[in-house]
C-alpha cells in the first residue's frame, strides 16, 4: 500500500550559534562548536535539514565541589582539584565542549575574586582547545562581578557566558556584546518566561545568534515532564516562525540528575532502586536522552559513561534512516 | 476531526432545558467536546446529530488491551503527537522478556523477581506489566512449557514471540482461559495463519515490518480476516529508524485518520537508551531484555512522567521532607503539594545550603494561592499537618514559616498552633535563600 | 533659503521662518504655547492645529482622521512650513475631543420607549373611597382593597402590618381620597409576585410628582448608587464610594474568609449597608431633597453586584462560594423589602436583587450584559467588566459564555501606592517626554493631583514602557539620566509629581511593586478573555465589537490600553466604553419590567466557564505578564511603533 507521508513544512528554523573562536577568528580554540540551524523537529531528517548535530559538554568546577555525589568525586578524583587538568580529562573522554562553573567562594572559604576567576578560566583555556561555557555561581551580584572580568580577559574567545536571568541580564549581555561572547539565557521551566527573556536580551541589541537558551528542565522523576514539554513547545514555536524562540537550547541534565536522591545517596534507599552507580549513570543518561528527543542542542553532563552513551545516541539519531524516501 | 464546543452546540437542541444535568446546552456541549460526558445524557438530540457526533469522536488509534487474570494493560487511544497538546493517555506496557532456551529455574526466577517488583514513586506503586516469552528453541513443546512456567510465576499478561504459527499455537494453548495475549507476530509470509490463531484465541496480533507500507498492507489484510486488535512493530534496532517509523505512524493515524496505521506500536529496544526513546516517542508496548532494578526503576518513572496529564500536574506526597539534614534548630517551612510548587521550594532551600524541614500540606495539588482561594490551604489544614507530624518533638525553637502569599493566615495559625512561632516567608520561592539567611 | 510668514490667530501673532521649519517651532518663536505632552514625538496628537490657509507638509498625521486632515488639521510637531500659512490654534479640550483614541463613557439616556404607566412595576393610583357610615360598615382595609379592585383592577394586593397601623389615619386625613403606591409585581425567576401595597398617602398626589427609585451596584471595591425618578425615568443623581468592606479584605475571597469568622458576616453586612446608606443620603441631597423625605419616598431599589457581595449584603453565608465546587446559596434571591435588607429608603420599598449565574459571575454581569445590549446583537461581541474581578462575556444573540478572573483592584485605583478613585484630584492621563523623561499629566477637576486613577495608571504604564523607563517585563532601567527614577523604600520607582505640586504634599510615584501589580491585573484580564474565546473556538479576529465596562475613570484611552496589552490590538472603532455597566443594567431593570425579564433570560442562557479548570489560563496569563505581550505578533501596532 503506497503511503504518502505527511511532512511538516515549517516556515521557521533555529538560529545557528557558534561557540569558540579559532586563531583565525581571533581566539585560541582548536575546535569550535556550531549548534542550531535545524528546520524540523528533532531528528525528523525526512522533512527538514539538521545541519549541526547536538553536542555534549562536560561540567567542571573551578575547585573541588562540596556538594557533588561521592560517585562523581571518585570518578574525577585525580583532577578534581585542578580545573585545567579536569578540562583536559574531559576533552580526553570525548566531550565536545567544556562547561566551567565558578564557585561562590574559593577553597579557603573566601569570596571568589575576579582575579582568581580570570586565572582559572585562562588556565582552562590553556589546557583544552575546546569551546568553553562559563557559568557564574548563580548570585546576581557575584555573577556580574566575575563574569565581566572573565569576559574582558577573554575577549574574542567566543565563550558562552551564563547565567542571564530576567532579573539580572543587563550587565552580562552588555559585557558579552562588548567582548564578542555568546550568552546563555536561563528561565524557569516556562515557555513564556523563556521567550520574554530572549525579547529583553534582544531589545538590548545583542544579536540573537549570540544567545543560547536554557529553559531549565528538572531531572527524571523531578519535573522532567515540564521541561520536556516546554522544550517541545519552544521548538515548535521556533519552527512556526516565532523569532524569539529560534535559539538553540542548552540543558544541564548532569546538574539536574546528580542532585537527585537517586544519584546522590547509596545507602538506606529502597532495594528496588537497584545498583547505585548504575542507577546514577542511568538517571543522567535517561534525563539527557529524553531532553535530546525534545530538542536539546547542547547537553551538559557530568559522568564520562553517560557522555559515552549520549554521544552514541546522537550518532545514531543523526544518521538519516533510509526507510523513508524524502 | 474533534469538534469544538460551539460546533457541537449547533448540533444540540439549544433549548437549555437542563435535563442533561447542565445549566445550558452550551455547557453540555463543552463537556462533550472535552469527552467528559456521554451524548446520551441529552434526551433530545436528533439522529442526525448523533451520527455526526459519533464520527467525530472515534479514536484514531485503536485501544488494544491485553488481559489476564486480574490484570489489564491498555495501549492506544492516543490523540496527540505532543503531550502538551492534551495528554498521552495509556502508559506503554513494560514487558520483561524471557527466552524458552533458558533453564526453567532461570525463567521462573527472572519472572518471579520481576513479578514481585514494586517501587514507590511519589506515593505511587509502580510495577512491570507483563512478560514476553520468546521461542528461541524452535520447539513448540519447549515454548509451551515456558509459557506454563510463566503462568506459574506470574498472572500478568503475556506476549508470545515467534513467527512460527505452530509454536504460537502451542503457546496459546498453554494460556489460561479468558486471557488475551499478544502474538508477536505476523509478517508477509505467515499473516494468514497468525490471523486465524489470533481470531481463535481472542489474542491481539503484532505485525512486524521495517517499512510502513508493508505494515499498513498487513494490518489491512488481517483486519479483512476479522482481527481488529493489532499492534505494529518497527522491527529495528536503530534509534533513528524507530523514531522515524513511530512518528510517521502516529502522524498518519492522527492527522490523516489513516486506519491501517492506527494501532499501538510495540518495540523491542536494544538497550536502555532505546527504551527511553520508546517511552517518550509513541510506543504502546515496550519489551526489555533484562530485568535490572536500576533500569526498570528509571524507566517506570520516565513513563509516569511522560504520561502525566499536563493539564493536571502531579501532586507530591504530603508529609515532612528533610532538606540539607535539618537539626532541631532548623525552621519548618510550609508549602502545598502541587509538584511545581514543591520542586521550586525544595530546590531553592536545597540550593541555599541551609537545613530546613519542609512541611508539604495536602492542598489537592494546587499552588499556594489557588489552594488558599479554594479553601484547601488554611490555618486549620496547616495546623493539622504540623500536629500530625512529629515535628513538635523534633525542633526547638518551634518556628513555622508560611508562604508570603498567605500572610493573612498567620494570626489564625498562631491560635491553632500554640507554642509555635509563626513567621511569614517570602512570596516567591527564589527569595527563600535570602530569607533563610537574613530573616531567620 | 526661502522665508515664509506664519500667522497664528491666537493673539494675532506672526513670525518669519525659513522653509522647512516645524509649526511647533514657529509657534514657540511667536511666543505661543502649543501643548506637546509627548515631547514633540508625534505620539500624542495633543499639538493639533488647524491650517486655515497656506502650504505645509505633514510628516505624520497619526491620530488625525482623514476628515480632520481635510478640515486642515495638522500636528504642529510633525508639520513643516512650505509657504505662507495661517494657523488656528484650537483650545486644548477641543482637540482632545477630536482624538479617536479617547473613549468617554457612553451617555446615560432614558430608554426612548420608556412609558411609566406601561413599563414600571411601581404604580401610583388615586383612589376615591366611599365614606363609611352606619349602613356601610365595611372595615378600612376592605374598603381600600375594594377600591383597588374596582377602580384600578388590582387584586389580590398584600398589605403589611406597618401600613395597616397607619391605614385608618391616612384615610381620614385625606378625607377618603388617597394615593396608593403599589408594586404590581415583578417576575422573579419563575413566579409572578402578587401586587403589594407599599405606601398610602393622604389626598391625591399629582401625576408629575416624582416617584423615586434607586439603582445600586455593589462592587467589591466601589459601590455606586443612582437616584432615579421612576415617572420620567431620569437619573437625578449619582454617587459612588469605596465599599466600606475594603478594610476587611481587598478581594472577594478575603471577604468570604473574614465573614466566616467571629460574626464577621454581620460586620461586613453593616459595613456595606453603611456605604449604601451614606450614598443614598448623598444622592438625595444632590437631587435637592431633604434626605429624610426623599429616602422615605424611594419605593424601589434594584441591586446588582457579584454573588459574594449579594450574599454578604443579605447576610447569607458565602463560604460555599469559595470552596470547590463553588456553589452559591442563591443565584436569584426573592423580592425583599428595604426594611428586611436594611437599606434606608422607604421601609416597605421593594428590593430586587438581580440574578447571577455562578459563584464568580454574578448579577453585576447579567445586568452588564443587558446594559451592553450584546444579547440582542448579531455581532460576536466581547464584553468585559474590569473590576476587582475581571468578568468577561462572549457571545451574541445566539449564545453567551462567561468567565471570571481575579484581576485585583488596581484599575480602580486600589492596591497601588498612589492610586485613587476617579474623582477630583486624580491624575487621569499621563504623557512622558521621550527626551528628558519629564511627565505631563491631566488631573480630574483641574486640581492639584492627589493620586492616580485607573485610566491614569493605564496611560502611565504605557508611557513608561514606550519611553524605556521600564522594560517589557516591567523592570526599571536604573541607568537612565533623570532624577525621577530612583530607589524608593519599595525598590525602584518613577516620580510622576514632586511633592510641591501635589495636594498631599508628598511625591506621587509609581513603584516596581505597583508595576507588577498592574501587569498582573492586565495580564489576568487579557488571559481571561483569550482563554474564554479559545475555549469556544472563537479567535480574536472574529470578534466584531468589544464593550468595556469598569470604573477606571470617565474615559479610557484605547491606544494606551492596547499598548500595555490590556485590550486586544483591534481597530479602535471596535471598542466602546460603557463605564459602570452593572449600575446601568440595574437602572434599566429598575425602570422597565421588560428589561428585568431580559436579565432573567440572560441569566438562564449564559454558560459559565471555569478558567482554573486547566492550565491554559495559567499559560495565557504568563504570556500576558509582559508589555504588551510575549507574543509580539499579537500586537502589530505596538510592535510597529518600536520598529518605526
Ligand atoms: S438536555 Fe439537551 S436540550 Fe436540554 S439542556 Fe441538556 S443539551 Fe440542551
Amino acid at each position: 500500500m503506497p503511503i504518502e507521508i505527511p511532512k511538516d513544512k515549517w516556515p521557521g528554523s533555529v538560529r545557528q550559534v557558534v561557540l569558540g573562536a579559532t586563531a583565525a577568528e581571533g581566539g585560541t580554540r582548536t575546535s569550535k562548536v556550531v549548534v542550531g540551524g535545524e528546520t524540523c523537529m528533532p531528528f525528523m531528517h525526512f522533512e527538514g535539514a539538521i545541519p549541526n548535530r547536538p553536542v555534549v559538554a562536560l561540567e567542571i568546577r573551578d575547585r573541588r565541589p562540596d556538594d557533588w555525589s561521592p560517585l562523581l568525586v571518585k570518578t574525577w578524583e585525580n583532577v578534581i582539584d585542578d580545573p585545567a587538568a579536569w578540562a583536559k580529562a574531559a576533552e580526553e573522554v570525548g566531550a565536545d565542549a567544556i562547561q566551567l562553573t565558578l564557585s561562590l567562594t574559593d577553597s579557603a572559604g573566601q569570596p571568589m575574586s575576579p582575579e582568581t576567576a580570570v586565572a582559572t578560566v585562562k588556565a582552562v583555556l590553556q589546557a583544552s582547545g575546546l569551546p568553553l561555557i562559563v557559568f557564574g555561581p548563580g548570585q546576581s551580584e557575584v555573577d556580574n562581578l566575575l563574569l565581566v572580568a572573565v569576559a574582558e580577559a577573554t575577549k574574542g574567545e567566543r565563550l558562552a557566558l551564563g547565567i542571564c536571568e530576567d532579573k539580572n541580564y543587563r550587565t552580562i549581555v552588555a559585557t558579552a556584546m562588548a567582548n564578542d561572547h555568546v550568552i546563555t539565557a536561563r528561565s524557569p521551566m516556562d515557555v513564556n518566561l523563556a521567550k520574554q527573556l530572549n525579547i529583553l536580551i534582544s531589545d538590548m541589541g545583542l544579536p540573537l545568534d549570540r544567545v543560547i537558551m536554557d529553559p531549565t528542565t528538572g531531572a527524571l522523576g523531578y519535573g522532567i515532564e515540564y521541561g520536556y514539554s516546554v522544550m517541545e513547545r519552544l521548538r515548535l514555536a521556533a519552527l512556526q516562525g516565532d523569532a524569539m524562540t529560534q535559539l538553540p537550547m542548552l540543558v544541564t541534565p548532569g546538574y539536574e540528575a546528580w542532585k537527585t536522591k537517586e544519584s546522590k545517596v547509596g545507602e538506606g534507599v529502597p532495594e528496588s532502586w537497584g545498583d547505585w552507580l548504575q542507577r546514577a549513570i542511568n538517571w543522567e543518561t535517561m534525563t539527557a536522552i529524553a531532553l535530546l528527543e525534545a530538542g536539546a542542542n547542547i547537553l551538559v553532563l557530568r559522568h564520562p559513561e553517560s557522555l559515552k552513551q549520549v554521544e552514541a545516541a546522537i550518532q545514531d539519531l543523526m544518521t538519516a534512516p533510509d526507510m523513508v524516501s524524502v | 476531526m474533534a469538534l469544538s464546543g460551539i460546533q457541537i452546540y449547533k448540533l444540540l437542541p439549544q433549548t437549555n432545558c437542563k435535563e442533561c444535568g447542565f445549566p445550558t446546552c452550551l455547557a453540555f456541549a463543552m463537556k462533550l467536546a472535552a469527552k467528559q460526558v456521554e451524548l446520551s445524557a441529552c434526551p433530545y438530540v436528533t439522529e442526525e446529530s448523533i451520527a455526526l457526533l459519533a464520527e467525530s469522536s472515534a479514536p484514531p488509534i485503536r485501544l488494544v488491551s491485553l488481559k489476564s487474570d486480574g490484570y489489564e494493560t491498555k495501549a492506544g487511544n492516543e490523540v496527540v503527537l505532543f503531550r502538551h497538546e492534551k495528554t498521552f493517555y495509556n502508559k506503554p506496557g513494560l514487558f520483561v522478556k524471557v527466552v524458552d532456551t533458558e533453564s526453567p529455574e532461570a525463567i521462573k526466577a527472572k519472572i518471579s523477581a520481576a513479578d514481585r517488583y514494586v517501587v514507590n514513586y511519589v506515593g505511587i506503586e509502580l510495577t512491570v506489566d507483563g512478560f514476553a516469552i520468546e521461542a528461541a528453541s524452535g520447539d513448540p513443546e519447549k515454548f509451551s512449557a515456558a509459557v506454563k512456567l510463566a503462568r506459574e510465576a506470574s498472572k500478568r499478561p503475556l506476549i508470545l514471540v515467534s513467527r512460527d504459527p505452530s509454536i504460537i499455537s502451542a503457546g496459546l494453548k498453554a494460556l489460561e482461559a479468558g486471557e488475551s495475549a499478544l502474538i508477536h507476530g505476523a509478517d508477509k509470509s505467515n499473516w494468514e495463519v497468525m490471523a486465524a490463531l489470533a481470531q481463535e484465541h481472542k489474542a491481539a496480533l503484532a505485525v512486524i515490518s521495517t517499512d510502513l507500507e508493508t505494515s499498513a498492507d498487513l494490518t489491512e489484510k488481517i483486519r479483512g480476516k476479522g482481527v481488529e486488535d493489532l499492534a505494529i512493530d518497527p522491527d529495528t534496532t536503530g534509534l533513528g529508524a524507530m523514531l522515524t517509523f513511530n512518528t510517521i505512524a502516529r502522524r498518519m493515524a492522527l492527522k490523516k485518520n489513516f486506519k491501517p496505521l492506527g494501532f499501538p506500536i510495540i518495540v523491542f529496544p536494544k538497550d536502555l537508551v532505546a527504551a527511553t526513546q520508546a517511552i517518550s516517542k509513541y510506543a504502546g508496548f515496550v519489551v526489555i531484555d533484562d530485568f535490572k532494578p536500576d533500569e526498570v526503576y528509571p524507566l517506570l518513572v520516565l513513563r509516569q512522567n511522560i504520561y502525566t496529564d499536563p493539564q493536571k500536574p502531579i501532586q507530591v506526597q504530603p508529609g515532612v521532607y528533610e532538606i540539607n539534614n535539618p537539626n532541631s534548630e532548623a525552621p519548618v517551612l510550609v508549602t502545598t503539594n502541587f509538584s511545581i510548587t514543591y520542586f521550586s521550594v525544595a530546590n531553592e532551600v536545597e540550593g541555599s545550603g541551609l537545613p530546613a524541614w519542609l512541611m508539604v500540606c495536602d492542598a489537592e495539588g494546587m499552588s499556594v494561592l489557588t489552594a488558599w482561594a479554594a479553601g484547601k490551604f488554611d490555618a486549620e489544614r496547616i495546623a493539622k499537618s504540623v500536629k500530625g507530624s512529629d515535628l513538635a518533638s523534633k525542633v526547638s525553637p518551634k518556628r513555622v514559616v508560611l508562604p508570603g502569599h498567605v500572610a493573612v493566615l498567620s494570626g489564625e495559625l498562631e491560635e491553632e498552633l500554640p507554642g509555635w512561632d509563626v513567621r511569614v516567608g517570602p512570596r516567591e520561592a527564589v527569595d527563600i535563600p535570602k530569607f533563610l539567611k537574613e530573616a531567620l | 533659503m526661502k522665508e515664509f510668514t506664519v500667522r497664528f490667530d491666537l493673539g494675532d501673532k506672526a513670525v518669519q521662518v525659513p522653509s522647512g521649519t516645524l509649526l511647533s517651532e514657529a509657534a514657540q518663536l511667536a511666543g505661543i504655547d502649543v501643548n506637546q505632552p509627548c515631547g514633540g514625538q508625534g505620539r500624542c496628537g495633543r499639538c493639533a492645529v488647524q491650517i486655515l490657509d497656506g502650504t505645509v507638509r505633514r510628516r505624520s498625521t497619526l491620530r488625525l482622521t482623514t476628515e480632520d486632515v481635510a478640515l486642515g488639521y495638522a500636528l504642529a510637531c510633525q508639520t513643516v512650513v512650505e509657504g505662507d500659512v495661517d494657523v488656528h490654534v484650537p483650545a486644548q479640550e477641543k482637540i482632545e475631543r477630536r482624538l479617536t483614541t479617547d473613549l468617554t463613557v457612553a451617555e446615560v439616556r432614558v430608554p426612548s420607549d420608556y412609558l411609566f404607566s406601561a413599563d414600571q412595576s411601581i404604580r401610583r393610583v388615586k383612589l376615591n373611597l366611599s365614606e363609611p357610615n352606619m349602613d356601610d360598615q365595611t372595615d378600612d382595609l376592605s374598603r381600600l382593597l375594594t377600591a383597588l379592585r374596582q377602580q384600578v383592577g388590582l387584586a389580590p394586593v398584600t398589605v403589611s402590618l406597618a401600613t395597616l397601623r397607619k391605614l385608618g389615619g391616612i384615610l381620614r386625613e385625606g378625607q377618603w381620597e388617597v394615593t396608593a403606591l403599589l408594586d404590581t409585581g415583578t417576575e422573579v425567576g419563575e413566579d409572578l409576585q402578587p401586587a403589594r401595597l407599599i405606601d398610602l398617602l393622604p389626598g391625591l398626589v399629582a401625576d408629575i410628582e416624582p416617584i423615586w427609585g434607586a439603582a445600586i451596584d455593589i462592587g467589591t471595591t466601589t459601590v455606586t448608587v443612582w437616584l432615579v425618578d421612576l415617572v420620567s425615568g431620569q437619573v437625578r443623581a449619582q454617587a459612588s464610594e469605596y465599599n466600606g468592606q475594603i478594610s476587611r479584605g481587598e478581594d472577594v475571597i478575603s471577604r468570604i474568609v473574614y465573614a466566616g469568622k467571629n460574626s464577621g458576616d454581620e460586620e461586613l453586612r453593616q459595613l456595606v449597608l453603611a456605604t449604601i446608606n451614606s450614598l443614598i443620603e448623598r444622592v438625595s441631597q444632590r437631587a435637592g431633597e431633604q434626605a429624610q423625605d426623599l429616602s422615605g419616598r424611594t419605593v424601589k431599589a434594584v441591586v446588582a453586584g457579584n454573588s459574594t457581595m449579594i450574599h454578604l449584603l443579605l447576610g447569607i453565608p458565602a463560604a460555599s462560594i469559595r470552596l470547590s465546587p463553588f456553589i452559591t446559596a442563591v443565584n436569584q434571591p426573592p423580592l425583599l423589602t428595604a426594611q428586611e435588607v436594611g437599606i434606608d429608603i422607604h421601609p416597605e420599598a421593594t428590593v430586587d436583587c438581580l440574578p447571577g449565574i455562578a459563584s464568580y459571575v454574578g448579577a453585576d454581569i447579567t445586568a452588564g450584559v443587558h446594559a451592553s445590549g450584546m444579547d440582542l446583537s448579531e455581532k460576536i461581541t466581547l464584553f468585559m467588566d474590569v473590576g476587582t474581578n475581571g468578568e468577561i462575556v462572549l457571545g451574541s444573540e445566539e449564545w453567551l459564555v462567561a468567565c471570571a478572573c481575579s484581576a485585583g483592584p488596581a484599575f480602580e485605583g486600589a492596591g497601588v501606592a498612589n492610586g485613587m478613585r476617579a474623582t477630583r484630584g486624580a491624575i487621569e492621563e499621563v504623557w512622558i517626554n521621550n527626551n528628558d523623561l519629564e511627565p505631563n499629566y491631566r488631573v480630574i477637576g483641574g486640581a492639584k493631583p492627589a493620586g492616580i486613577c485607573g485610566s491614569g495608571l493605564i496611560s502611565l504604564l504605557a508611557e513608561m514602557f514606550i519611553t524605556g523607563i521600564i522594560d517589557k517585563a516591567g523592570n526599571f532601567n536604573l541607568h537612565l539620566e533623570t532624577p525621577r527614577i530612583r530607589e524608593g523604600a519599595q525598590g525602584p520607582e518613577y516620580v510622576l509629581a514632586w511633592k510641591d505640586e501635589t495636594q498631599t504634599g508628598k511625591d506621587i510615584a509609581i513603584t516596581r511593586v505597583d508595576v507588577d501589580n498592574l501587569l498582573r491585573t492586565k495580564g489576568a484580564i487579557y488571559a481571561g478573555y483569550n482563554v474564554l474565546a479559545e475555549s469556544v473556538g472563537v479567535s480574536m479576529e472574529m470578534i466584531e465589537q468589544m464593550l468595556i465596562g469598569g470604573s477606571f475613570g470617565k474615559y479610557i484611552n484605547i491606544e494606551k490600553a492596547i499598548q500595555i496589552g490590556l485590550l486586544p490590538d483591534l481597530p479602535w472603532d471596535h471598542f466602546q466604553f460603557l463605564g459602570n455597566t452593572s449600575v446601568r443594567g440595574a437602572y434599566y431593570a429598575l425602570l422597565d419590567r421588560k428589561s428585568r425579564e431580559r436579565i432573567t433570560e440572560i441569566a438562564s442562557k449564559m454558560t459559565y466557564i471555569e478558567l482554573s479548570a486547566d492550565n491554559r489560563f495559567y499559560d495565557a496569563f504568563m504570556s500576558a505578564l509582559f508589555l504588551p505581550h510575549t507574543d509580539l505578533s499579537k500586537f502589530p501596532s505596538v510592535n510597529g511603533m518600536f520598529a518605526g
